[in-house]
């Protein structure tokens, strides 16, 4: 029997989706809408149309600084949580031990935290051990947002991995580092590299963390895009805003293409 | 033939334990170590010496030490203006889950069920915004809820023919809850339709075959069964909106603040650190606490075993 939508509910359900899609995608479109505008105040209607604001914007100095401090930012701490993090999904997919579940609770712990109070707590702490290089400690506090969701893909993508194909490369002889550099390593990589994505676009994204440790010299973009709200009035901002939404929908479609949005998100 | 198999197999059957890719013994467990001391040291240990802070006093200088004191937690519920901000953000956060409930479920329900075009439609449309910065989302919700005439929905409602100026909801407790909404949407629906798609077709049919209407069948069976990701998305939404700071900060202004900006407020304003700890601590015991009341409603379904099972589904495990 298939099981599908009938009757009255589904006549409510698609309804309220419809109406749910039109309210999810409205902020987004708007901002496109205006990022366009030839009017000299980000205001509604727009009028005519023109790529102006994106010249603008593009050779603004500080919006690229922004840009290229936080795409540096998202790399390094992605790529500093799959080096701490494979090895340790490794272990606790692979090799059952006492204290388990404890060593995993504390590894995803982060995640259950609210961003903002990471961020007031490593403030509080670098400025007890007078750690005053605010790009460091913005790299030290962004692994803590990327690590569990990279460790999560990649203990997902391990239990899913064929471990008989390891365990015929190992007996016909191949050594530990190869049967994992050839056999388990191209297993996983779709997973955890839409994982990793994911765990970019969140540092990329991220503000909650970013607020209490950033300065004039390490100025992550949703930083640089929040002050520029408060200073700027023209669709310039919306033009900023409508390119960060661009690096988030090219991030979806890879996705998407690696491994399905739905799987990736485990609905 | 038959003596290669089973010599193959019982190759197979040991390999299970002599050939892993990782050593035996105690020493693979090195692997965790660099992880665990990362989250220790740059996680664990700065947040249990924040919350210290909110039972120390903070000396003429600065110093933050003893006495100890509970003082910074009396004046939460002492000051009228913290307290203020305390139910509101409980307010805020409650009004948003319940909200997210009402609108994720027919979503959920698409999602799970819905035709499978449509249904991958509206994931996408759902998930992709998790990729996009909140700063983003809500700059995108000042242009539409803007308290004058050039507002979005003001303007629209004008070409209705409403007064130049009828929705003003900017800088109030409904824009903060229309934009939390809107951010923690996701949260909600994806747990929902993980649940939704477990439920297995057969439990409803036999409610159905039995001879129950449809909203019978929906409110007796699906419902209860969909519990598990109700209470995860609920969890999620609250938590998440109780915690927020862009939200609040961008569309509520001084006139719906929440904690996470009293927060703010104390610590980079005011320089309360005591304070700012004790906020946070009533932040984390919040959030907590709603987690573990999930849990627990979870736990008791759990142990209620066939007995907290609704009738359909009774009859489908006596199969």
């Amino acid at each position: 029997m298939k099981h599908e939508l009938s009757g009255g509910l589904a006549v409510v359900s698609y309804a309220v989706t419809a109406l749910m899609l039109v309210f999810v995608l409205a902020p987004l479109v708007i901002v496109f809408v205006i990022s366009v505008s030839d009017t000299p105040l980000a205001v509604f209607p727009p009028r005519g149309f023109t790529l102006g604001w994106y010249w603008k914007v593009l050779g603004d100095p500080g919006f690229r600084g922004a840009v290229g401090f936080s795409l540096g930012l998202a790399l390094s701490a992605t790529l500093a949580s799959l080096a701490l993090g494979i090895p340790a999904a490794l272990v606790l997919v692979r090799h059952p031990f006492a204290g388990q579940s404890m060593a995993e609770g504390v590894l995803m712990s982060p995640l259950v935290f609210p961003t903002l109070i990471m961020g007031v707590a490593l403030l509080q702490f670098y400025a007890m051990w007078n750690m005053q290089n605010s790009a460091m400690n913005l790299f030290f506090a962004h692994i803590l947002v990327t690590l569990p969701y990279v460790m999560r893909t990649v203990m997902a993508s391990l239990r899913q991995a064929d471990m008989t194909l390891e365990e015929a490369a190992l007996t016909l002889g191949a050594n530990r580092f190869r049967v994992l550099w050839r056999v388990t390593l191209p297993q996983i990589a779709p997973g955890v590299a839409a994982g990793a994505l994911f765990a970019f676009m969140l540092s990329f994204d991220n503000y909650p963390i970013s607020m209490w440790l950033a300065d004039a010299k390490a100025e992550p973009l949703p930083i640089y895009l929040i002050q520029a709200m408060q200073r700027i009035f023209d669709p310039s901002v919306a033009a900023m805003a409508s390119l960060m939404t661009l690096i988030g929908a090219v991030a979806v479609f890879v996705v998407e293409k690696l491994v399905g949005l739905r799987r990736a998100m485990s609905v | 033939m038959s003596v290669s198999d089973a010599s193959y197999s019982s190759t197979v059957s040991m390999s299970n334990k002599l050939f892993s890719i990782l050593p035996q013994g105690p020493s693979a467990l090195w692997m965790l170590i660099p992880s665990l001391l990362f989250v220790l040291v740059f996680f664990i240990f700065p947040c249990l010496s924040l919350f210290s802070y909110s039972v120390m006093t903070q000396g003429a200088q600065g110093r933050i030490g003893a006495p100890f004191t509970l003082a910074n937690f009396a004046q939460i519920s002492a000051d009228p203006f913290i307290w203020r901000i305390f139910v509101a953000t409980i307010r805020i956060s409650i009004i948003t889950s319940i909200l997210a409930v009402i609108f994720a479920y027919p979503v959920a329900l698409v999602i799970a069920r819905g035709h499978p075009q449509f249904s991958r439609l509206a994931t996408i449309i759902i998930i992709a915004p998790l990729m996009v910065s909140i700063v983003v989302r809500t700059y995108g919700w000042q242009l539409l809820l803007a308290n004058s005439g050039n507002g979005v929905v003001n303007w629209v409602l004008y070409q209705f023919g409403f007064p130049k100026v009828t929705f003003r909801v900017m800088f109030s407790e409904t824009a903060v809850i229309i934009g939390s909404l809107h951010v923690f949407f996701p949260m909600m629906v994806l747990p929902l339709a993980t649940a939704l798609s477990r439920i297995s077709p057969a439990v409803e049919e036999a409610a159905k075959t039995l001879g129950a209407p449809a909203w019978r069948v929906f409110w007796r069976v699906t419902l209860p069964l969909s519990i598990p990701g109700l209470a995860a998305g609920l969890t999620f939404v609250f938590s998440l909106t109780a915690s927020s700071y862009v939200t609040p900060a961008l569309l509520g202004g001084n006139r719906a603040m929440m904690l996470g900006n009293l927060l703010d407020q104390q610590i980079t304003a005011t320089y309360n650190w005591p304070l700012g700890a004790a906020i946070v601590v009533v932040m984390v015991v919040l959030v907590f606490a709603v987690n573990a009341l999930s849990m627990l409603v979870l736990e008791r379904r759990r142990a209620g075993g066939q007995d907290a099972a609704p009738a359909g589904a009774r009859k489908a495990g006596a199969q």
